[in-house]
């Protein structure tokens, strides 16, 4: 004899729902904005993009980046400055970056040129007075190239060369600001 | 000096190329065949050749930073340093010498030994003609080294200081064309002690004198680092000319006593140095090899 007061039937769907308030609470989702998951250079630069366009973790920009280069460094190669460049032209199409970001993102890790040098006044009146400043500037971005030209590209002769041009340009600007400041006197 | 501007190249480069070509070449190609579409094909296959030319020439400014009084400077520089080095070259062998003899005498510890008083003292004569051959010679090498600081200051200022932003300057630094080809001139850095002080002048000259074929990235490097060897020499000069009439009276001093100061040999230790080249700080630590800029892949991004 059933002394239950419950029928059956609803005891079995009451066992159902538990079971599945249980399960859902337990499955874990990815973390939104939480970055690659992988070590593969193309699957992760596709997963950032995915968050960038459909989760609304543009704010995130910079640790993505920064996520990517240290997966391209654990496979490092020509190539994969072309994967940065059109991930960075994406990025601009889509409106996550200006043009002038991707650009600055792209030639400060991957060209010869320092942006730090970048300027429109001359020297003497613009670069000179800020000298210090401009030389410890150019002194992380080459560390920063250092990254994108050697560690992740393979591109040791451009390091190379832009380790050479900050020489060079620490020496001109040291002459070039002893005569303007000597011409102020 | 004048930093020609890109339009300015390609205009003069038009005006010598147009009358050649439309006087030789236009009446004959007309005369022969009569047809003028075939006179515009010719004309537009030739404005095609030529404008990848002048948009060469005009992406690259020439900057001039070593003009004829500057090169007149160095080679005068490098003469009054070369009258100076064989001046002190006899007085300071002969101090070698008679510091040898003083030291196989031994005569440290000896001060009070007749011989070993005249020795020093005749040291201490051979180092005061030393400072008399400097004091005599100091103020024509300043005024030389001065003059070619104050050009190259004057040049630098108004073509790198006046005339280019930061970024003009770093391309220029960085040229068109990768720096590979090993037989050009690399650009002298600073720290050339280890040469005769001639030396370093005849060889700064020789570099300058042939500037018409270096690139402009190497010549602004060349100028700066002359002009800061300059600077450093022009000071060092100076200091020595105040510090020669102390020297001179305190060794004046010293003669009735006969001693030989520690500071005498330092003073002509640095002499030496200065003037003929330390040979320990010749030796240089290899540098990365000669770098190229040239890339599989050029990204639309780049600058």
């Amino acid at each position: 004899m059933n002394m239950s007061p419950f029928p059956h039937s609803t005891k079995i769907l009451a066992i159902l729902i538990a079971s599945s308030i249980t399960m859902i609470s337990c499955a874990t989702p990815p973390p939104a904005c939480g970055g690659p998951t992988t070590n593969d250079l193309h699957a992760a630069v596709n997963q950032v993009k995915n968050e960038l366009e459909f989760n609304g973790c543009e704010a995130y920009f910079d640790r993505f980046y920064d996520d990517l280069l240290r997966i391209a460094e654990g496979d490092p190669g020509a190539a994969n400055k072309q994967l940065f460049s059109e991930f960075l032209v994406w990025s601009a199409d889509e409106g996550i970056l200006s043009q002038r970001q991707a650009k600055d993102y792209y030639n400060r890790y991957f060209n010869v040129k320092f942006m730090t040098m970048q300027g429109d006044y001359n020297n003497c009146s613009h670069t000179c007075p800020a000298r210090g400043r401009i030389m410890r500037d150019m002194e992380r971005e080459l560390s920063d190239k250092e990254r994108g030209l050697m560690k992740v590209s393979l591109d040791n002769d451009g390091y190379y060369r832009a380790d050479e041009l900050y020489q060079e340009i620490e020496l001109v600007l040291e002459a070039t600001c002893a005569a303007c400041s000597a011409g102020q006197r | 000096m004048t930093l020609s501007s890109g339009s300015a190249r390609a205009r003069k480069i038009t005006g010598a190329f147009a009358p050649k070509i439309t006087g030789a070449f236009a009446p004959k190609i007309t005369g022969a065949f009569s047809n003028h579409s075939y006179v515009y094909a010719v004309c537009l296959t030739l404005v095609a050749t030529l404008i990848p030319v002048l948009q060469a020439n005009a992406n690259t400014p020439t900057i001039r930073l070593f003009p004829t009084t500057v090169v007149e400077d160095l080679k005068q520089t490098s003469s009054v340093a070369q009258e100076m080095e064989n001046g002190l070259q006899e007085v300071i062998g002969r101090l070698d010498q008679q510091q040898q003899l003083y030291n196989e005498s031994k005569c440290d510890g000896a001060e009070g030994d007749p011989g070993c008083q005249r020795l020093a003292k005749q040291i201490g004569a051979t180092y005061l003609d030393m400072l008399g051959i400097m004091e005599e010679r100091l103020p024509d090498m300043e005024h030389t080294v001065n003059n070619t600081r104050l050009s190259l200051e004057k040049r630098l200022r108004s073509e790198l200081g006046n005339k280019m932003t930061s970024w003009t300057l770093q391309e220029t630094l960085l040229g068109g064309n990768p720096p590979n080809d090993a037989s050009a001139p690399s650009p002298t850095m600073r720290g050339r002690s280890g040469m005769r002080l001639s030396e370093r002048f005849q060889q700064y000259y020789k570099l300058v004198a042939s500037s018409s074929s270096q690139s402009d990235q190497s010549l602004a490097v060349l100028a700066s680092d002359i002009y800061l060897d300059m600077e450093e020499t022009s000071e060092l000069i100076a200091r020595t000319r105040e510090e020669i009439a102390r020297a001179t009276l305190i060794e004046q001093l010293n003669q009735s006593f006969g001693t030989i100061t520690p500071e005498m040999m330092e003073v002509v230790g640095g002499v030496k140095s200065i003037l003929f080249g330390d040979d320990e700080s010749n030796t240089r630590v290899a540098g990365p090899p000669p770098a190229s800029i040239e890339q599989a892949y050029r990204s639309p991004l780049e600058q």
